[in-house]
């Protein structure tokens, strides 16, 4: 008898340790690579376009969202980080930033530690030269040089959270037991042999299916480990505090990805779908004679009621 | 407060509907009327007794109509007072 329940609890000791053995492919902390010097080196570190060929349909998904476009945006992204510089970094009295030329990766990280994560790889002249291609790019909009104007629109869309931001660098979040990202891996739902030059190893991120995951970028509101901590996006703090502690059990992805059929677009309010999928409203109407008050007694009136129901994992609109 | 993220300290008015949530909204809307003298009286007449309603809800992503702005729901809805003919 005292066999078996030994046997027993070795059992469930072995089960109960085996998910926190099942630690991801990750690997020692690799070795900084040298700083990007320019847009373009930048831009060719993270080029998504050595995936086209094998990952087709992802990539034209992932083309047609936001995060193809991640500091130009629709495109008023670009111009508000010039806002942020003009009215926020450059007014702020310990920013260390009056002019363009003091502007570096860490004052830009405000917003590029979400828009452009892959800035803290590069060298602070790649900080000045972004900020002085959007405002080239402005320049020539109100110059009417259309020609100009899309040439920098591309340069300015170069950088973006391209694949290898999600399947690479972010990948994995929890580095002391998962390990940090190694520079020949590509990271997944699969392991094995990746065919790629670039990156011949395919490993498993046990948090890319997860809503934590998008949670690193659409958080929960104040960037605390900023030196200036800007008030930013709250999905993942609504969802965590609002809808899972509501008994919501669905992820980001599940949502934004699957169900949706956007897989790598995951778009949001932009695509009728999703507003489908977001909210159920229903409206009734009646009407009557209200004796409002005795000044303008009696009046007729219609009545509308409308109801919203918000079905998402997270407040709307949030981002 | 309407500047932009890298001036807050933090979420000071909180107007997105939370998840899992309903939200009610109600709109009264007159119908068009005026009063009209009899003698040394007036009364009441309605100058049309049907309310075409379209209800709309707009997300206005930078809380302005400056082209970003997307549809969200569109209703059409017919009211009348026909059968509320009689001004009590």
């Amino acid at each position: 008898m005292k066999n078996g329940l030994t046997i027993a609890f070795a059992c469930i000791a072995v089960c109960m340790l085996a998910p926190f053995s099942a630690f991801g492919a990750g690997g020692p902390k690799p070795e900084l690579r040298p700083k990007a010097t320019t847009i373009a080196e930048l831009a060719e570190r993270y080029d998504s376009s050595g995936c086209v060929e094998c990952h087709e349909d992802a990539h034209d998904e992932w083309s047609e969202s936001l995060h193809a476009v991640s500091i130009l945006g629709t495109p008023r992204t670009a111009p508000t980080i010039i806002t942020a510089i003009e009215k926020g970094l450059k007014l702020f009295p310990y920013s260390g930033v009056k002019e363009d030329s003091d502007i570096t990766v860490e004052s830009l990280m405000m917003c590029m530690k979400c828009h452009l994560p892959q800035l803290d790889e590069a060298t602070d002249d790649v900080a000045r030269e972004i900020v002085a291609t959007i405002r080239s790019w402005q320049q020539a909009y109100r110059d009417s040089d259309d020609e100009k104007a899309e040439a920098l629109e591309e340069t300015i869309a170069s950088l973006n959270i391209g694949c290898m931001v999600c399947h690479n660098k972010m990948a994995i979040i929890h580095k002391y037991a998962d390990g940090y990202p190694q520079p020949d891996t590509v990271y997944g739902s699969q392991e094995g042999d990746h065919e790629d030059e670039v990156y011949p190893k395919m490993a498993v991120a046990p948090a890319l299916g997860e809503s934590i995951f998008c949670g690193q970028c659409h958080g929960q509101g104040p960037n605390f480990e900023l030196d200036h901590p800007s008030q930013c996006a709250t999905a993942y703090g609504s969802y965590l505090f609002a809808y899972v502690a509501h008994g919501g059990n669905e992820s980001c992805q599940e949502c934004h990805m699957h169900k949706s059929e956007l897989g790598h677009n995951m778009a949001s309010y932009r695509d009728e779908t999703m507003i489908e999928m977001a909210l159920d409203v229903s409206v009734e109407g009646r009407s009557l004679f209200w004796r409002k008050d005795k000044g303008e007694g009696v009046l007729p009136i219609g009545v509308i009621n409308v109801e919203i129901y918000n079905k998402t994992g997270h407040g709307i609109p949030d981002g | 407060m309407g500047r932009g993220p890298y001036e807050k300290s933090g979420l000071l008015r909180e107007t997105s509907i939370p998840p899992l949530a309903r939200v009610h909204e109600t709109f009264e809307i007159t119908y068009p009327f005026e009063d009209v003298a009899k003698g040394d009286k007036s009364r009441r007449e309605l100058l049309n007794d049907e309310l075409i309603v379209t209800v709309v809800l707009w997300y206005l992503p930078f809380g302005e109509f400056d082209g970003n702005e997307v549809v969200f729901f569109e209703e059409e809805k017919n009211l009348n007072l026909k059968t509320e003919w009689i001004w009590r």
